[in-house]
């Protein structure tokens, strides 16, 4: 966290002139009430942009994209403001772009299983509004409820259910892009020539500004199982996630939450997790009949060896949604243990589950820090929830360090300081921390290409004072 | 440039780094040479002074066993990776013709597409990192080894498909999964009449076929079948449990096409599979070209008619693979007399692109393949892409003139 950034901003009279000439007064904000509300998204930082603009179409976009460079102004793209890291924070003003009135599914293909939507579609939308097809989208950020397609693919967002189905990239068929000039280009998997694609999503905003996108559907499985296990340490816990993995079996879904996170959980929605045991793992496997029901016994039989005290399985979808609806409302649920929580996002290699989250009790315990655990265990993607007070310095002082203390140990198991969050401006310092010059001055050739000026959400990504030097190691 | 041709096959990232930068200063142009197996795709390079050969880069970094991660130097033969990770019980789906000469970087770097991927994803959506020797001599990594990574551009998969054009790939991390316990190889012949029919059914199975193609020509003995009117080969993949039920879908539903007989390829299914991968790429010397047909708007069955139809007005046989899962078709056209293919192949490929724009050129030594559309109609964003290409090699270095539209 970086402390004290709120810087204010004020629209030029010639910047709001000329968007609510080419967008109309119902689509541009400029009061001060109305910027405010744009000063945040999920993480702490904030900054008062100069205009909120709400296009809705690609050539809105592209008109604001122009008034803005003309005038001087960055743009940044905002979904629901759900990120965890500061993307679509405007941190020293600028133009923000809000999709909210671009969230339509503008085609569905059943036959080639694919859909074609506005950036500003609520991830979840998509999967009900496929549903009867027999389809759905299946990267589910745990804010799927509410975040953004758009906002999912700039963060290239992940979720329980990758570990089988993949991040966003995988799912992300072609992309209709506003570049930093204004002008529209189309990307797709399937052209001859760079992935484009590929670079684009999870760049943050910083290379483009999707404005459509193809996203691939998957069928409804034909049988889901849920089982919990429940267990006395965390230790034995994680161990029996690594189990699993090098046995060769790829659940649909591997989660784990500790007794902090059960109990908050137990107390917000009744989903009946065990609130007495120090670890809880939900597991799913989803698939055809034959191969989830071979699935079950492989992974009771590995849980039960490393020690779990309980296993059960959910009797019905009911069951199902009541546990999934606990672990996707974890992190809300934590509201009763402090007013306010941050969430690391780290991932480590899958074997060095149990020493990251031994380090993870180390930094929490050494800096008094309340620690909770619910995250992606099949994917190691770790997510500490970090409890805390931010009216009071001493404890934000603690929560910083504690965070910082997890990254450089999941760095130092080899792992990655984000897996599904983003870097955004949180994470943009750690880059040096993971990536050599010569390694950051690569990604800083693409943005050269698509954004030479750097208008398209400075201030993200790649660390400050690094316009990236060339290396020449001669 | 150089009055004879320079061939270097340094034994480290290190070296090979030294060798590019020294080239980039002096103006030479580097030909990447990984297995020579997609030698045939792409455009020649427009001047060659140093063939880099990736042959010395060879073996494992790192086999992560129980993360199901694996990581191996660019010019690794495939095929050792594939034994590798199928004696630990895992594998990723590569599907690369002729895997024990191609090479990790080289299938990479062509982007290579194989028949499995509708079902087990893309090659690029297996690759966690990258180590990259740009055209300056930089070495610049990406990524790392875990299944998860959002910590900057996503600069591996950028390289994937780059043909060499952006840097050369030194290393590649891949996730890998597990690998199925058994797959059972279906063999059918396929009179004309129930063509289109049984294609339509394989699409639409429930339980998918790992892989299922409609082959004419390409005549090669499977367990004693020469399939001389066409047949079709579909293999699957899976539990024991599931390949029961998903053989009585699959035979009811070739059944309901008319297929008169679909059998189960008892001895050398696997080596089977792979001759039918390995034809994608095969030559007839300088009097053949072979294309991938990528879909369009048309039906998979179709295309391959009509592009057969096509190479029977000019005067060219045609033999086709059917990629029924995916939608692609191989069509290699050749002549008995070379001279009088190389009087026809370019008025045929003009009239084949007209009509199937995202046809590419993936196996020719026809000694005119310059004049040929060998990537098909450029892409949107192909400014784009010339941008990319001139900010990370500007004085294009690196297989000059080989990519999209002379990229």
């Amino acid at each position: 966290m970086q402390q004290g950034v709120l810087q204010t901003a004020k629209a030029s009279k010639v910047l709001r002139e000329r968007l609510i000439d080419a967008l109309g007064s119902d689509a541009v904000k400029t009061s001060p009430e109305d910027l405010a509300v744009y000063a945040f998204d999920a993480y702490t930082d904030g900054g008062i942009p100069s205009a909120v603009v709400l296009p809705r179409s690609t050539r809105d976009v592209s008109a604001i994209v122009k008034i803005a460079r003309d005038c001087g102004e960055p743009i940044v793209a905002r979904g629901a403001g759900t990120g965890l890291c500061g993307g679509a924070v405007p941190i020293s003003g600028g133009v923000v772009l809000c999709f909210a009135r671009m969230n339509c599914v503008l085609e569905l293909d059943e036959r080639n299983r694919r859909a074609r939507v506005q950036p500003g579609l609520i991830n979840l939308d998509l999967s009900r509004h496929v549903a009867a097809s027999g389809l759905f989208y299946a990267p589910d950020p745990s804010s799927q409820q509410i975040s953004t397609l758009g906002g999912n693919i700039a963060t290239n967002a992940g979720g329980p259910h990758c570990l089988s189905y993949g991040t966003t990239v995988n799912h992300v068929l072609a992309l209709e892009v506003v570049d930093a000039s204004g002008e529209v280009f189309t990307t797709s998997i399937d052209d001859v020539g760079y992935d484009l694609t590929a670079a684009l999503v999870g760049s943050e905003g910083t290379l483009g500004i999707v404005t459509s996108a193809w996203l691939r559907l998957v069928a409804l499985p034909e049988s889901v199982r849920v089982w919990l296990a429940a267990f006395d340490d965390i230790d034995s816990a994680s161990e029996a996630v690594t189990a699993i993995i090098a046995a060769g079996i790829l659940p649909t879904a591997l989660e784990m939450m500790d007794a902090v996170i059960t109990q908050a959980v137990e107390a917000a929605f009744h989903a009946g997790y065990p609130t007495k045991a120090a670890a809880v793992l939900l597991i799913e496997n989803a698939g055809f009949e034959e191969d989830v029901e071979a699935s079950e016994a492989a992974i009771h039989s590995i849980v039960m060896r490393h020690g779990a005290r309980s296993w059960r399985g959910a009797r019905d979808k009911a069951e199902r949604d009541a546990l999934w609806a606990g672990r996707k409302g974890a992190a809300g649920a934590t509201g009763r243990i402090a007013p306010n929580y941050y969430t690391q996002d780290v991932c480590v290699p899958r074997s060095k589950l149990p020493p990251a989250l031994r380090a993870v009790d180390a930094a929490s315990r050494a800096n008094g820090i309340t620690v909770g655990n619910v995250f992606h265990a099949g994917d190691g993607n770790l997510h500490p929830l970090l409890m805390y007070d931010k009216r009071d310095r001493k404890q934000v002082a603690a929560v910083v360090e504690t965070g910082n203390e997890i990254l450089q140990a999941a760095i130092d198991l080899g792992g990655t300081i984000s897996g599904e969050h983003g870097i955004g401006w949180e994470k943009r310092e750690a880059m040096t921390r993971v990536y050599s010059t010569a390694d950051l001055a690569a990604m800083g050739r693409v943005r050269d290409v698509f954004d030479p000026a750097r208008i398209l959400n400075p201030e993200k990504i790649f660390p400050s004072g690094a316009r990236c030097p060339e290396v020449v190691p001669r | 440039m150089r009055a004879t041709q320079e061939r270097v096959a340094p034994k480290n990232t290190q070296a090979l780094s030294k060798i590019v930068a020294r080239c980039d200063r002096a103006g030479e142009k580097i030909r990447i040479a990984g297995g020579e197996t997609l030698s045939g795709m792409g455009f020649p390079p427009e001047r060659v002074d140093v063939t880099l050969v990736t042959a010395g880069l060879t073996g494992v970094a790192a086999n992560e066993r129980a993360d199901l991660v694996i990581a191996a130097r660019g010019g690794t033969p495939v095929q050792d990776i594939v034994t590798l990770l199928a004696a630990q019980g895992q594998f990723v789906p590569f599907d690369a013709p002729l895997p024990q000469y191609a090479t990790l970087g080289g299938t990479l770097a062509a982007g290579w597409l194989g028949p499995r991927r509708h079902l087990y994803g893309r090659l690029r959506d297996y690759l966690l990192g990258s180590t990259i020797v740009l055209a300056d001599g930089s070495i610049a990594r990406a990524g790392g080894m875990v299944v998860k990574n959002v910590a900057g551009y996503d600069m591996s998969r950028l390289y994937v498909g780059s043909f060499g054009t952006l840097g050369v790939l030194t290393q590649a991390n891949l996730k890998t999964i597990p690998l199925p316990p058994h797959g059972r190889l279906f063999l059918a012949p396929l009179p004309e009449r129930t063509r289109e029919r049984a294609c339509t059914q394989l699409a639409r199975l429930p339980i998918r076929p790992a892989a299922a193609f409609w082959i004419e020509g390409f005549h090669h003995t499977i367990d004693g079948d020469e399939g001389p009117e066409g047949r079709i080969l579909a293999l699957l993949e899976g539990s024991d449990a599931l390949l029961e039920r998903a053989t009585l879908e699959l035979r009811s539903a070739l059944g309901r096409a008319g297929v008169p007989e679909t059998r189960v390829v008892n001895a050398g299914a696997r080596e089977a599979f792979e001759r039918v991968v390995d034809a994608y790429v095969a030559c007839l010397g300088e009097r053949s070209v072979t294309y991938r047909v990528y879909p369009s708007a048309h039906e998979s069955g179709a295309r391959a008619s009509s592009s057969s139809e096509l190479a029977r007005r000019f005067g060219l046989r045609s033999e086709t693979i059917v990629d029924v899962m995916n939608g692609d078709v191989v069509l290699r056209v050749s002549d008995l007399d070379a001279h009088a293919f190389g009087a026809k192949i370019e008025a045929f490929d003009d009239a084949l692109h007209d009509a199937q724009p995202r046809a590419q050129v993936v196996a020719s030594k026809h000694p005119h393949r310059a004049s040929l559309r060998v990537w098909g109609a450029p892409p949107a964003a192909i400014d784009q892409m010339r941008a990319l290409k001139a900010r990370f090699d500007p004085n294009r270095t690196l297989n000059p003139g080989c990519f999209v539209d002379g990229i």
